[in-house]
């Protein structure tokens, strides 16, 4: 055996640890702001740009957020993935449904459900809706994304 | 609005792979291998499956 072998592995960088949660919420309030708060300019910049042109294609593109349907289990994802933009969701709504809405009123014959399920028609007739749509659920998941990854790097688990 | 499909998929995998680049990867040149091997498996792929499923149409 050489000498080598024995030689102690070289320690883990030590990395500092901050609080997670003001990097976490200023993540999900305006994405990349999380990692520019830790020191990740550069990275927050790419982030900011990428999220943002992607929610902006959505909107360009005929996409609406999704409204919570009691028949439909998986608008709830939807809802939750489209709130991860934080304050850019409110606008998305404002932008595609005309109003912050989260949820269709029960029962069907609802006179505002009908009135709001008329609003995400008249999105889903523009030909490129489904695009739309995709991008923006992506710029969700982008963000909820960069939310973990401030938790991460603010615990000290990542560079 | 881009009406292409393909010119939406493209443009939809280039912001994927940058932002997977940037969020895997801390230096220049990796994350360049990580956008164009990412971007150009998606674009690939996507192309591919649609070539398979052609002989497949909707039933109308």
């Amino acid at each position: 055996m050489t000498e080598t072998a024995f030689e102690v592995p070289a320690e883990p960088p030590v990395r500092p640890r901050v609080s997670p949660i003001a990097p976490c919420f200023l993540a999900w309030l305006v994405p990349g702001l999380g990692h520019a708060w830790l020191g990740r300019r550069g990275r927050a910049a790419a982030f900011f740009l990428v999220v943002l042109a992607t929610f902006v294609l959505g909107i360009a593109s005929g996409g609406a957020s999704t409204v919570i349907d009691g028949q439909q289990p998986l608008s709830y994802l939807a809802v939750v993935d489209n709130l991860a933009m934080g304050p850019f969701d409110g606008i998305a709504r404002r932008m595609t449904l005309g109003e912050l809405v989260y949820r269709l009123p029960d029962p069907e014959g609802n006179p505002r459900r009908q009135e709001i399920l008329s609003r995400v028609r008249d999105r889903v007739r523009i030909p490129t809706y489904e695009y739309g749509s995709t991008f923006l659920l992506t710029a969700g998941l982008m963000n909820l994304l960069l939310i973990l990854d401030a938790f991460d790097i603010a615990s000290g688990r990542k560079d | 609005m881009l009406r292409s499909h393909f010119l939406n998929m493209a443009l939809f995998s280039v912001l994927v792979s940058i932002f997977f680049a940037f969020l895997t990867q801390t230096t220049g040149r990796k994350r360049v291998q990580v956008m164009l091997v990412m971007g150009g498996s998606m674009i690939v792929l996507s192309l591919i499956v649609a070539y398979v499923m052609y002989p497949f149409p909707l039933p109308r």
